[in-house]
Formats: C-alpha cells, sequence, structure tokens
C-alpha cells in the first residue's frame, strides 16, 4: 500500500548530490512530493528532506541506493507520525473576504493564520501548521472562490530524538 | 613526491596517472583534450597511451584491461561526441562492478552552459551510471580528483568515475603536489564483518544436508578465490557460479556443479530448486539467475554475503544478510565449519549431470554432420586452450555457448558483458585484457552481429601489434535474438538475418592473418593454427545457422521450467 514516506538524508555539501538523490526516485518512477535542501546545523553538511508516496519494500531500497552515494553521510527513512512535521504556508487572498468579517486582524484570526501584508485588493496570510491543516485552509478559501496564490515551504522536520547525533560523532572525530 | 613544483594542469593530470600506477590508458584525441595529448607527446615512453578507432572502443578495452588484471582501467576522450561515446561502457562497467577511471574534456569554464561546439553536460548525463563523478574548472583541483577517483573506482564494490576537465584547467598552471585518497568520511568502502551473524551463518550451514554456494564476480573481485575452495572443501559444499563468476573456480574442481541462471547448467539450476541452503557471496541474484523469484528455491534459507549493501534482500528476502567483504566472510565461515558426507546431495548433482550429458552434451553436434556448432566450437577450443586461456565474448549465442563450453583454471579468465549485454563489447574488451596481461593468451569469441559493431578496432590492433585471437562465430543471424523468436514468436524471423561482407578480406585490409573453415573435419587444425599464431589471428567459422542455446530458462519462467532442443 502507498504511504508517505520522509528520508532525510545528511550529506557533503557538494554539487551535484541533489541530482545523484533524485535519479534514485526517478528510476524507480516514483514523484516526489516535496523537497527541502538546507544546511544542517553542522557547516558543510546539508540536510535533505524528501516526502514521497510509495511503499515501504520500495522505500527501503531507494534509501539504501541513496546511502550508497559517495557524498551521502547517512540516510533514513521514516513516516510522518514519528516526525514533528510543520509545513509554512502563504496565501493571498481577495480583499473582499475582509467585508466579510468587518476586520482584518478577525478574519486572520478566525482562520488561524497571521497577517502578513494587506492592501485594497488582496490580504497575504501565513499559516503555519500540519500538511492538513495547510491543505484544509487552502481549499477552504478556493471554495469561496477567494484564493488568488497559494504557496508552501515544504516539510521542515525535527525528530523527537536526535538524528544529527551521528554528525557530531563524524565531526569530533 | 611532497615538495611543490609549476606545471600545467595538463600535466599534473599525467603526473597524478602515473602516481596511481597507470602504465595503459586508451584513448582519442580531440579539441578539448589536445593539452591533455601534447604532455602525453613527452609521457608516451611512460604512459603507453593506445589510440583505438572509436571511444566505445576505449572504453571497453579499459574494462577489459581492468577485468583481467584487477587494476583500475583508464580511458580518456574529448568533449561532448567523445564523452558520448563512452556512455554504453561506463553503463557496462557499473553493472558490471568494474573499476574504470573516465577522462573527459570539457569546454573551458567560461563557456559552460552556453552550448558552446562540443559542449555536452557529460556530468549529468553519467551520474546514473558512475560511481561518482566530477567536473574540474581549475588545475589545481587536478590532483585531488585524480585521488579520489581511484580511491572510489576500486574500493568497495568497485565501480566506473568520470572527471570532467575543461580546457582551462589543463593549460593552468599550478603548484603539483600528491596525496592519495585514503578515506573519505562519507564513504565506508569496507564493512565490518559482524561476527555474530557470521557464527549463526556458520550454525545454519552446519545444520544444512543440501547446500549450495553460489560464486559470483565479487570471488574475484575481492580476491576470494582461495578462501573459497577453503571454505567449500572444510564443509564439503558444492560450489556454482554466476556468468560473472565464472572461473573463480576451476571447472575441474570436484566441489564445481557448474553456472546458474538462463543458460546455465543442469545441476546448477536444479540444486538450487532442490537445496535447503543458499550461501550466495559476491552475487547479486539478478533475474538471468533466478527467473521467476516466486519459485525460486522454494526449499531453501538463504545466505546472502555482499559488500553492496544495498543488494542485501534488494530482489529477495535472504534469512541472512551479512554485510561484508567476500574474503572476510568467506575467512570467517570456516570457523567451527564441519565437514559432511553429504552423499545422497552429491549423488543428486551427479544424477542431474547425467541428464545434461544425455539432454544436451550428446546433441552439440550437427546430425546431418554437414555445418560445424557453436557448441562444438567452444568444446574444441577448450581442449586446445587446456583452460589457459583468458576467454572475452560478445553477447549472444557466443556468449552462452562460451559460457557453457569454457573450461579454466585460472581466475580471471572470462570477461563478458554480465548486466548490461552490450554487443561490441568482445572485440575492444579483449584488446585491453591483451594490453593487460600480455603473456597470456586471449581469445575473443564473437558474434557476426557483435563483431560488426566495434569491428574498427581491428586497426588499433594492427598499429600496436596486440596479439590476440579472434574467432568470429558466424551463422549469419542475430542468433540470439533469431533463438527467441523461433522459440517464442512462431519463427518469425524479423529482421535477424545478416548479409555478411567477407571478413578474411577485412582482416586482410588489416594485415591480419585469418582464415575461415566451413567444415567439421577442419575444425580442430584451425583452433590449433589459430593458437600457434604469434600474433593476432582472425579465425572465422561458419557454424549451424540455426542452432539454439540449451538447455534454456525462458525469461520470466522458474528454473525448474528448463526447455530443451526437442
Ligand atoms: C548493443 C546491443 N544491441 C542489441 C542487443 C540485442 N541482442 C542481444 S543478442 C543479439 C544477437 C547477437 O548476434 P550475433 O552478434 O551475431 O551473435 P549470435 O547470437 O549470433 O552468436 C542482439 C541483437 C544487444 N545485446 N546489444
Ligand atoms: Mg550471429
Amino acid at each position: 500500500m502507498n504511504k508517505e514516506y520522509i528520508i532525510i538524508a545528511f550529506t557533503e555539501n557538494q554539487i551535484g548530490v541533489l541530482n545523484r538523490i533524485t535519479i534514485c526516485y526517478l528510476r524507480r518512477k516514483i514523484n516526489i512530493e516535496s523537497l527541502k535542501v538546507s544546511e544542517s546545523s553542522i557547516k558543510g553538511i546539508s540536510m535533505f528532506v524528501i516526502s514521497a508516496f510509495t511503499t515501504e519494500e520500495i522505500i527501503d531500497k531507494v534509501v539504501k541506493q541513496i546511502r550508497n552515494i559517495t557524498d551521502v553521510i547517512e540516510a533514513n527513512y521514516y513516516t510522518p507520525d514519528q516526525l514533528i512535521t510543520q509545513e509554512i504556508a502563504l496565501y493571498k487572498v481577495s480583499s473582499k473576504m475582509v467585508g466579510e468579517h468587518g476586520r482584518v486582524d478577525a478574519l486572520s484570526r478566525s482562520l488561524s493564520a497571521r497577517l502578513i501584508e494587506f492592501n485594497p485588493s488582496y490580504v497575504v496570510l501565513e499559516k503555519t501548521g500540519t500538511r492538513e491543516e495547510i491543505e484544509q485552509l487552502r481549499d477552504d478559501l478556493q471554495r469561496r472562490g477567494v484564493l488568488q496564490e497559494f504557496t508552501r515551504s515544504g516539510s521542515v522536520v525535527l525528530h523527537r530524538d536526535s538524528l544529527e547525533e551521528i554528525l557530531h560523532e563524524i565531526e569530533n572525530n | 613526491m611532497a615538495n611543490k613544483q609549476k606545471v600545467k594542469g595538463g600535466e599534473a593530470l599525467l603526473m597524478a596517472l602515473l602516481e596511481e600506477g597507470t602504465r595503459d590508458l586508451f584513448g582519442y584525441p580531440g579539441g578539448q583534450v589536445i593539452p591533455i595529448y601534447d604532455h602525453l607527446y613527452d609521457y608516451r615512453h611512460r604512459i603507453n597511451h593506445i589510440l583505438t578507432r572509436h571511444e566505445q572502443g576505449a572504453v571497453h578495452a579499459a574494462q577489459g584491461y581492468a577485468r583481467a588484471t584487477g587494476r583500475v582501467g583508464v580511458c580518456i576522450a574529448t568533449s561532448g561526441p567523445g564523452a558520448t561515446n563512452l556512455v554504453t561502457g561506463i553503463a557496462d562497467a557499473m553493472l558490471d562492478s568494474t573499476p574504470l577511471v573516465c577522462i573527459t574534456g570539457q569546454v573551458p569554464a567560461t563557456m559552460l552552459g552556453t552550448d558552446a561546439f562540443q559542449e555536452a553536460d557529460i556530468i549529468s548525463m553519467t551520474m546514473p551510471v558512475t560511481k561518482w563523478n566530477y567536473q574540474v574548472t581549475s588545475a589545481s583541483e587536478i590532483p585531488r580528483a585524480v585521488a579520489k577517483a581511484f580511491y572510489i573506482a576500486r574500493s568497495g564494490r568497485p565501480g566506473p568515475v568520470l572527471i570532467d576537465i575543461a580546457k582551462n584547467a589543463q593549460v593552468e598552471l599550478m603548484d603539483y603536489s600528491y596525496k592519495p585518497c585514503l578515506s573519505l568520511r562519507s564513504y565506508h568502502p569496507r564493512p565490518v564483518l559482524d561476527a555474530e551473524l557470521a557464527a549463526q551463518a556458520v550454525e545454519l550451514i552446519n545444520a544444512a544436508e543440501r547446500p549450495l554456494i553460489l560464486a559470483g564476480q565479487g570471488v574475484k573481485l575481492s580476491g576470494a578465490e582461495q578462501s573459497l575452495i577453503e571454505f567449500a572443501e572444510t564443509g564439503n559444499i558444492p560450489i556454482a557460479t554466476t556468468l560473472m563468476g565464472i572461473s573463480a573456480v576451476a571447472n575441474d574442481h570436484p566441489l564445481f556443479v557448474g553456472n546458474l541462471g538462463m543458460h546455465g547448467n543442469v545441476a546448477a539450476n536444479e540444486m538450487t530448486q532442490h537445496s535447503d541452503l543458499l550461501i550466495a557471496v559476491g552475487m547479486r541474484f539478478s533475474d538471468r539467475v533466478t527467473g521467476d523469484v516466486r519459485n525460486y528455491a522454494p526449499e531453501a534459507k538463504i545466505i546472502h554475503v555482499d559488500i553492496d549493501r544495498a543488494e542485501l534482500g534488494k530482489n529477495l528476502r535472504v534469512d541472512i544478510a551479512l554485510h561484508a567483504d567476500a574474503r572476510d566472510a568467506l575467512e570467517a565461515f570456516k570457523n567451527g565449519l564441519q565437514h559432511r558426507s553429504r552423499e545422497a546431495w552429491f549423488a543428486f548433482a551427479r544424477e542431474q549431470e547425467a541428464v545434461e550429458d544425455e539432454k544436451v552434451f550428446s546433441h552439440t553436434e550437427d546430425p546431418q554432420g554437414r555445418f560445424i556448432t557453436m557448441a562444438q566450437v567452444i568444446r574444441q577450443l577448450a581442449e586446445v586452450e587446456r583452460g589457459e586461456a583468458v576467454i572475452v565474448t560478445d553477447v549472444g549465442q557466443n556468449q552462452m555457448f562460451s559460457a557453457r563450453y569454457s573450461r579454466f583454471n585460472t581466475t580471471r579468465s572470462f570477461i563478458t558483458s554480465g548486466g548490461l549485454g552490450t554487443m561490441g563489447f568482445g572485440l575492444p574488451a579483449a584488446m585491453g585484457a591483451k594490453v593487460g596481461v600480455p603473456d597470456r593468451e586471449v581469445v575473443a569469441v564473437l558474434g557476426d552481429g557483435g563483431f560488426q559493431m566495434t569491428m574498427q578496432e581491428l586497426g588499433t590492433i594492427m598499429q600496436n601489434q596486440i596479439g590476440l585471437k579472434i574467432l568470429v562465430l558466424n551463422n549469419s543471424y542475430l542468433g540470439m535474438v533469431r533463438q527467441w523468436q523461433q522459440l517464442f514468436f512462431n519463427r518469425r524471423y524479423s529482421f535477424t538475418e545478416l548479409e555478411n561482407p567477407d571478413f578474411s578480406k577485412i582482416a586482410a585490409a588489416y594485415n591480419i592473418p585469418s582464415r575461415r573453415v566451413t567444415e567439421p573435419a577442419q575444425l580442430g587444425n584451425a583452433l590449433r593454427e589459430m593458437a600457434a599464431a604469434k600474433g593476432a589471428y582472425l579465425l572465422e567459422v561458419a557454424v549451424l545457422p540455426e542452432e539454439n542455446v540449451f538447455p534454456m530458462v525462458p525469461a520470466g519462467a522458474s528454473l525448474s521450467e528448463l526447455l530443451y532442443n526437442d
């Protein structure tokens, strides 16, 4: 059964690693849902967070192939419930919505979103939450016909245990 | 060479290659490597550069060289078309774990990404088929890139790497000093053997009634041939080899039961299906070995030893997955191993060998006695060469007959394109092998189709006086495809018939002595003449056009569903 699996990989900050990692998905025709690369807490080591829908059997093979990449230091896969996952999204909404709520801060409060920018033609709201929360608000605004633009960050994750312990070991060696 | 000296990048490359022990280099020049070639001119007495007739020839030659010697094969090509012509060989080396360092020229760094003349993004193109690749844009990066390249190519599970060197980096001056690469923090090629898991494996082995060792190329790559024999003899366990493992064990070893897979031996395949324990070492359960995995080795537990973690559990579930170098594992398996007589098991092996004798070996000649058969050629070649030659094959029926009927006394003597099945591999790979082991007899066994894919390398053989023997098995067909058409597509021979040139005229054009035989009675004499030839020699054998390789496990069928000739 296809489920969401998140691979977290720590790599040398080298050109081409991103390409080599995505090839491991591509060659099995797995669509990447979201992907985020950023510097880890250790200088020179990048952290990849990649989410895709597939089976556990397949993701296990993918992660092994990712580990084989010379510049990959460590890679593991997780299900969303093993991680603390948050996303941030921006919603550009028609300002006619404000009318319905009377005041713009009332609007943002009612949607549990933060007000970023407000002008006569549109309002930009920001929301941080789980994937479901982010998508729920998007669908809701879309249904009401007021959503003009939408953009999201992809998952920002933390493991309950430290994922970077292994990196500190490397750093201390 | 710790002392710094100022040299150009192109020279730094050659100095670094020498540091890594490179003595032979296969290549083809072009605009973006001319500076390197200019230095090669000065280094020609230290580095033996062999000019091939096509970059594909250069990379296959480097592969044959690496496979015969165990050293890293090195090839060089210019940017753009030169680089793309290497790709087939690189993909082949990736699947067959062959250590290669491929060097390509590239447009100057300032022109990257501009669609400059002969610019090809070879880094992106080769990412899926290299173990590692790297683009050098300044001369100072060269020694480090070369050191890393060799280290990665030959360590762990070997494979091809590519260094793409921008032209400006070849001509810039730099301070040369060389430090070999000994480790990388993100790369751990030598796994630590889990002794406890190895001990559990030994318990399984001691308890097994019908164990079978499946030996792959990993045995050769780790230099574990002797350990394998000692392990097998200590436990009295039969050994079968994969296509890539052929010659790791001498054919006449009493524990050797033959080759596995699609066109393997009856005993090896039937024993797989009846075994209660498979001990797989340095092999990857390719679909050509397993057939239908759901019906593969139904009674067996499986111990799988591989240096590449990604292979463990990739194609089938195993009971003990031991991430280890083959030699380390085989040495560990000897601890506490019991010798068991396994009489019934060996009796089963002899029974299955008798089945093959009756159903296959006794039908390898043309019943009418008119045509020579491929099987006959390889069987007689084995007699003439007495197991001492390096046999390099092309792909197709010629390859499968060579695998089935060649005999070997020494390791690294069977060189074939296993994973990719690359037609055109045979001739250039044999050329590279002969350059690597000049004192050994090297025979290229080729089909009429595959020969014509890289036939231009006869020019390389002529110019460099490479004394290899070329055996062309001419059935006037793309025989292996024709066999499938006959068996599975109602004999509809769609575009598999070949009208061939006069191969002896072609050989003559290259000053290579040759002979063509058609009569079974001439065969032995012709093979002996070829073996006795001092330099290069081409023997064309016109063989039975519609011969088939049997037994055969049809693609996707279970190993128990062997097809025979009937
Ligand atoms: C480059 C390449 N193209 C196509 C094939 C498919 N193929 C496999 S075997 C074969 C026939 C080979 O014919 P020949 O070289 O005459 O050898 P034979 O089987 O007749 O011994 C073909 C076309 C291949 N393996 N490699
Ligand atoms: Mg043919």
